[in-house]
């Protein structure tokens, strides 16, 4: 496969230090084939990238330790498509065999994904998507995720803006899963907190004109809002924000989405957001900065929140495989090798919870000449409920 | 004869038998199986747009609307944890499917050209985000089928739709039926009518005929059909999600059916096999996949000014004339 | 909704509609001069965006850029218009549908190519980047205005060309009756070169003056290209003076939909235009 080629080569030229790299991958008469469903073209194509980028660093670092077993990648272009996705999980599971199927990033194409792996004799690891109901009512013991819930990243920042002395705000995001999922995360522990949600405002999805809505939260004048967005949207939203005056009378908090990976494109705009994620650029451990600085050699540009996923999706499936002393063949004993998988990660280490979640610290960031800056720790080792999950 | 053109009855001959005996090739790997049934359902679909488009003039591009229905409907109205009758619920998703259009059609078929373009694109985009915004129906996520329908008829079991081969032949013998049906349609009075709208429509009606009643049976037709396979993408996977009512799933399908040939029924397979067959080589080749499928679209479009059918059918005639 | 928040909503329905205009205007006038119907209009919206973001960043002048940028789109629009779109115009809408949309697979591709697919931005232009005060709380900043103010001199040149300038004449003609246009001696086929390269221009303005207050992204043309048709469709296919007003009434629809209704507005507009086409089923200044 041409593709394949290309990009080992164009990653073997960038850790040609490191030695032993996937040159000797096609002489290899029984590889691991991992299966990467990611989108690589559109809207979320630069996250897949980045999420592939890093999967590929962690395997790479770690090929010495997989008792000999080479890694075969079989890239999928799901072009965030969900009505597609099962065709291609399905061709990833039936026709490559691929011991691992790694994506997506999109909700929508998790749940066609996992509507056929489920149960299956792979394993599927999420390594963006945030669907509550993936570890939740549809977890399954092939399952795991190693990004978040959609409920994780925002359930600490209603605390956070009870402390911070907000008390009625406005919630705001695109009328799809993810959002408002996100939204209700916020509102499970500021409602529980004592404050009070003026308006919910659901922007149909994608929807990026959010003038009108602007002009209404003007009006209303609340003590702050709470925002999910991502990608353009995000960008979109949080200039218009900013160039309606509003940034400097209502404070803007948000899911972290919100300033990750669009940071020069909203420009000062973003200055002063805060937001509550798992991970944040500069965060300060041995592991990050490693990583940060080695992702930058090899690829010729910084990392971001999606490599790393990428990359934590890599050490653990390393770490399996280790375990195992390169046997994979048993799927019980991989799903326990998994399970109990304590990743060092760039975001600090996580285990998974019984539902395949991780339990992971989440940060409270705020925009800071550009840089999402760690302000402090907004939830120590938070286990997502997996409300619905019988696992 | 049903079939009068060389390259029709080459098809026939050839298509059909091949994809019988395919599966057998195909038995260790279900996904191929899997794929081609996807191609299957895709040519049904892409067929009664041709009958439309190319038989009617009615060009919608909003088709789609019906290829969703057909599966938001079953999620409608089956009930979720209980196997359900497949051609009972056939009949139910087409006669509603069916009384959509005929609703839908009084208002769009008022319009013409461009502008029944545009008035099918907006009812089909009404239709994409209400399901994309519902709650109840799984928004953008989507929702699952969790248990597939049996096929029984008087007690008597053919195919058993979770086995990916017995579905494979179900949506071949849809599929042969939907070619056979349009066939014969166009073959009939009502077909001949139809075919006279489009030659000289101020004559038709000074013979006494109701164009605007023939436009609308063939606008309730397609749709019904349309919904039809729909309901067998829904059934494949179990799974329904708003992108399947999106106005790119009509444009892909449009793309399908000019490759192809308009108006010739049996293109719709060349087409949708051409272009997925495509998509498929690409996308396993090159990340940059888009650029040479777009290239390759407008060459297509400058070399074969009729489509494959329409290409193929010089051919043939060409070779009969020497 | 009281009366200042629906002053502020009309402004804001005003100018969206008026982006909507420019951009749909190149649409409009493409297919009633020509008959072509051209669905990668979107994409040299994009194209525009896309190419701003870039001079930006290498010139750092927001004019300089917009200027290099609309060059660069006119020559696009030439070469496109003399290789692709000429062997269309005897053949019918449906090969003018399926050509264009190979077109978009090709611009999208080399967006992400050329540019990735990361989400950019462009900044302000410094001049224009202040903001006026609207009621206690919300500022209206300058350059959306600009961009209003532009939009409606753009309206305005348009109008004086069509109706006051040679070249208007011929499009004016070119309109009515092909045949006769070339039995008089003009050259059409150069005649139809330079429309086209105008409608293009015209996108890639409208993406270049758009992209400082909006997020530059793969698949922004697509986004952009049904919500153009839509208000084409409303204003009646090749009318420019039915795609303003079409412009200012989808822009006010989809605005207030947003704040009455907000779950559906995104149905809104196409409600509308159902309804619009059911009244008038050649839009509203049909020709």
């Amino acid at each position: 496969m041409n593709k394949k080629n290309k990009i080992v080569k164009k990653v073997l030229v960038g850790i040609s230090v490191m030695g032993l790299g996937f040159g000797a991958m096609a002489a290899d008469p029984n590889p691991i084939k991992v299966g990467v469903m990611l989108p690589f073209s559109g809207v979320y194509g630069g996250l897949g990238d980045a999420t592939r980028n890093g999967l590929k660093m962690a395997l790479q670092e770690h090929a010495g330790e997989l008792y000999g077993r080479q890694i075969e990648f079989i890239e999928m272009d799901t072009e965030a498509q969900p009505s597609r996705a099962p065709e291609i999980a399905n061709s990833l599971l039936n026709k490559e065999r691929a011991d691992f199927i790694v994506g997506p990033v999109h909700s929508g194409v998790a749940m066609g994904m996992i509507k056929v792996l489920k149960d299956k004799n792979t394993i599927m690891i999420i390594p963006n998507a945030g669907i509550d109901a993936a570890t939740g009512p549809l977890c399954a013991p092939n399952i795991f995720r190693t990004s978040f819930s959609s409920w994780q990243p925002s359930y600490p920042m209603g605390k956070i803006a009870l402390e911070q002395g907000f008390k009625k705000v406005i919630t705001m995001s695109w009328n799809y899963g993810f959002g408002k999922e996100s939204l209700a995360a916020f509102e499970e522990s500021f409602e529980s907190g004592g404050g009070e949600i003026v308006k919910k405002i659901l922007v149909p999805f994608p929807k990026t004109e959010f003038q009108s809505y602007l002009s209404e939260i003007g009006t209303i004048q609340p003590d702050a809002v709470f925002v999910f967005f991502a990608g353009g949207g995000a960008v979109k939203f949080v200039k218009d924000y900013d160039a309606m005056g509003l940034k400097s009378k209502i404070p803007l908090l948000g899911a972290g989405f919100l300033t990750e990976g669009t940071l020069e494109a909203q420009g000062v705009s973003a200055e002063g957001i805060q937001t509550t994620l798992h991970y944040a650029d500069p965060l300060d451990n041995p592991e990050n900065q490693r990583f940060r600085r080695d992702y930058q050699t090899n690829f010729g540009k910084p990392s971001d929140l999606y490599a790393v996923q990428g990359y934590d999706t890599g050490l653990m499936i390393a770490s399996a495989v280790k375990a195992l002393k390169g046997d994979i063949s048993d799927q019980g004993a991989l799903i326990k090798a998994l399970e109990t998988t304590e990743v060092i990660s760039p975001r600090g280490a996580f285990t998974f919870s019984k539902a395949h979640n991780p339990i992971q610290n989440i940060y409270l960031r705020r925009v800071e000449n550009g840089e999402n800056q760690v302000i402090k720790l907004a939830a120590s080792a938070l286990e997502d409920p997996a409300r619905g999950c019988k696992m | 004869m049903l079939f009068k053109k060389r390259a029709e009855r080459l098809f026939m001959w050839v298509f059909f038998p091949l994809a019988l005996l395919m599966p057998m090739f195909l038995e260790q790997n279900e996904y191929y199986v899997n794929k081609l049934t996807t191609i299957m359902i895709l040519s049904i679909f892409v067929m009664s747009l041709d009958y439309l488009v190319g038989k009617c003039g009615l060009i919608t591009l909003g088709h789609a609307m019906f290829y969703g229905l057909g599966g938001y409907l079953f999620v409608i109205l089956a009930p979720e944890y209980e196997a359900v009758n497949f051609w009972v619920y056939t009949f139910y998703i087409c006669a509603i499917s069916a009384a959509i259009a005929l609703v839908i059609g009084l208002l769009v078929l008022r319009t013409s050209g461009i502008y029944m373009i545009m008035i099918t694109l907006a009812f089909a985009q009404m239709t994409f985000y209400y399901f994309s915004g519902s709650i109840d129906y799984g928004g953008t996520d989507g929702v699952f089928v969790y248990v597939k329908p049996e096929t029984s008829i008087f007690g008597l079991s053919l195919f058993d739709l979770d086995n990916p081969t017995h579905f494979y032949y179900l949506c071949l013998l849809s599929l042969f039926n939907t070619l056979l049906f349009f066939k014969v349609l166009v073959r009939s009075q009502f077909g001949r009518v139809v075919d006279a709208i489009q030659v000289n429509p101020g004559r038709t009606t000074a013979l006494g005929y109701n164009i605007f009643v023939y436009k609308l049976m063939s606008y309730v037709v397609a749709s019904a059909l349309g919904a039809y396979a729909g309901y067998l993408f829904t059934l494949q996977y179990g799974f329904v999600n708003p992108s399947m009512l999106s106005w790119t799933t009509s444009g892909t399908a449009l793309v399908m059916l000019i490759l192809g040939g308009i108006g010739s029924i049996y293109g719709a397979i060349l087409g949708t096999i051409t272009y997925e067959g495509l998509h498929y080589t690409l996308e396993h080749w090159t990340e940059h996949w888009m650029l040479f499928m777009g290239g390759l679209i407008i060459l297509m479009v400058m070399v074969f000014k009729k489509g494959i059918a329409g290409f193929l059918e010089d051919l043939l005639e060409k070779r009969d004339g020497k | 909704m009281d009366s200042t928040l629906f002053i502020v909503q009309l402004i804001n329905g005003i100018q969206y509609g008026l982006v909507l205009f420019l951009i749909a205007s190149g649409l409009t006038l493409v297919f009633g001069v020509m008959g072509i119907l051209n669905l990668a209009h979107g994409s040299m919206y994009m194209v525009g965006a896309y190419l701003a973001w870039y001079f930006v960043q290498h010139t750092g002048s927001f004019a300089l850029s917009a200027f290099i940028s609309a060059v660069i789109a006119l020559c696009i629009g030439v070469v496109v218009e003399r290789t692709l779109i000429r062997q269309l115009y005897r053949r019918n809408h449906l090969d003018q549908v399926l050509l264009t949309i190979g077109m978009i697979f090709v611009f999208n591709a080399l967006q992400s190519l050329l540019w990735g697919n990361d989400p950019l931005g462009v900044e302000v232009p410094e001049a224009l980047a202040a903001s006026i005060p609207l009621t206690g709380i919300i500022e209206y900043p300058v350059y959306r205005i600009f961009v209003a103010v532009f939009c409606i001199v753009v309206a305005a040149a348009m109008y004086y060309v069509i109706n006051k300038t040679r070249l208007g004449m011929l499009i004016r003609a070119g309109e009515s009756n092909r045949e006769m246009v070339e039995c008089l001696g003009v050259d059409i086929s150069r005649l139809y070169t330079i429309v086209f390269a105008i409608g293009v221009m015209l996108a890639a303005v409208a993406g270049v003056v758009a992209a400082p207050i909006s997020s530059i992204v793969p698949g922004m043309g697509e986004h952009i290209l049904i919500s153009c048709f839509v208000v084409v469709v409303i204003g009646g296919m090749g009318s420019i003076k039915g795609a303003f007003v079409g412009a200012l009434l989808v822009g006010l629809v989809d605005t207030f939909a947003s704040v009455l209704v907000p779950e559906l507005s995104s149905m809104m507009i196409y409600v509308f235009m159902a309804f619009v086409l059911l009244l008038k089923p050649q839009g509203l200044f049909s020709s």
